[in-house]
């Protein structure tokens, strides 16, 4: 198929990628005060990791570098320790009163937030002006 | 892995050679450049007969701007059956439907505008 908008696979990877970088910020948000999961322990953060990909060989055009896409490689868990806090009346205080928080800041999960929210829009500025190019390139037929 | 080209056509593919008949009936067909005879060249053989080169190119772009149509609209109904796709990728598709569209209608004017400006030849 022709290659109508110059740079657009990259683009569009890479915007499903920061979905997913929004899906588990969102994740993290969620469970900030969750003291107990299915394993009885508390949330553990999650991170979240991307990869480069090559493009499949059949879609190469000839004599050209095939544009490489980003996806996510894989989500791992943060291997920082749970917060320990005083709560003698929590349900899920140890002996000595000590609750376990997840190991999550949410001022740092707002600040990844704005990255993956800003990571957003720089790709889909480049969507924009892919088809500014393109139209304006139509626009040297018009008189 | 494309991000872009999941999803099936499903639709068949409309047969452009069976649409657009090959010549006007009642008029001799049109001696094309390759078929006048240059003295001291040879005539390089084509594979699809010299006179369809042209006529085979505007066929395959044809349907490949409606493959981009195709594409545009099996996406957006997918989403709208509330299928797992991202916004963003229908909306791309759209927009490439959108832009190869505006370039086919562009080459057609530029077409169409060969042939006004052949019309208008004083002989």
């Amino acid at each position: 198929m022709i290659q109508i908008l110059p740079g657009i696979q990259s683009t569009a990877s890479a915007l499903t990628a920061e979905r997913t970088r929004l899906d588990v910020i969102a994740e993290n948000i969620a469970h900030a005060q969750t003291t107990r999961g299915p394993d009885g322990r508390p949330y553990q953060r999650r991170v979240v990791v991307f990869e480069r990909v090559l493009q499949q060989a059949a879609e190469r055009t000839a004599g050209t570098e095939a544009p490489t896409t980003a996806r996510v490689a894989r989500i791992q868990p943060d291997p920082r320790p749970p917060l320990l806090v005083y709560k003698p009346g929590h349900p899920d205080a140890d002996a000595n009163g000590m609750v376990a928080l997840p190991n999550i800041n949410i001022h740092e999960e707002m600040a990844d937030l704005i990255a993956a929210s800003r990571a957003f829009e720089a790709n889909l500025a480049v969507i924009k002006n892919a088809r500014a190019m393109a139209l304006q390139t139509l626009a040297i037929g018009k008189r | 892995m494309s991000p872009l080209s999941p999803i099936p056509v499903t639709r068949p593919a409309t047969d452009w050679l069976a649409v657009r008949p090959e010549a006007v009936p009642g008029l001799p067909p049109l001696a094309g450049p390759a078929s006048v005879a240059q003295p001291g060249t040879v005539s390089a053989p084509t594979a699809a007969g010299p006179n369809d080169v042209f006529g085979q190119l505007l066929r395959q772009f044809v349907s490949e701007v409606n493959a981009h149509q195709q594409v545009a609209a099996e996406t957006v109904q997918a989403l709208q059956r509330g299928e797992p796709i991202p916004l963003h990728q229908a909306v791309i598709a759209m927009e490439e439907a959108s832009v190869s569209f505006q370039l086919m209608v562009e080459v057609r004017n530029k077409l169409l505008e060969a042939y006004q400006e052949l019309m208008r030849l004083q002989i």
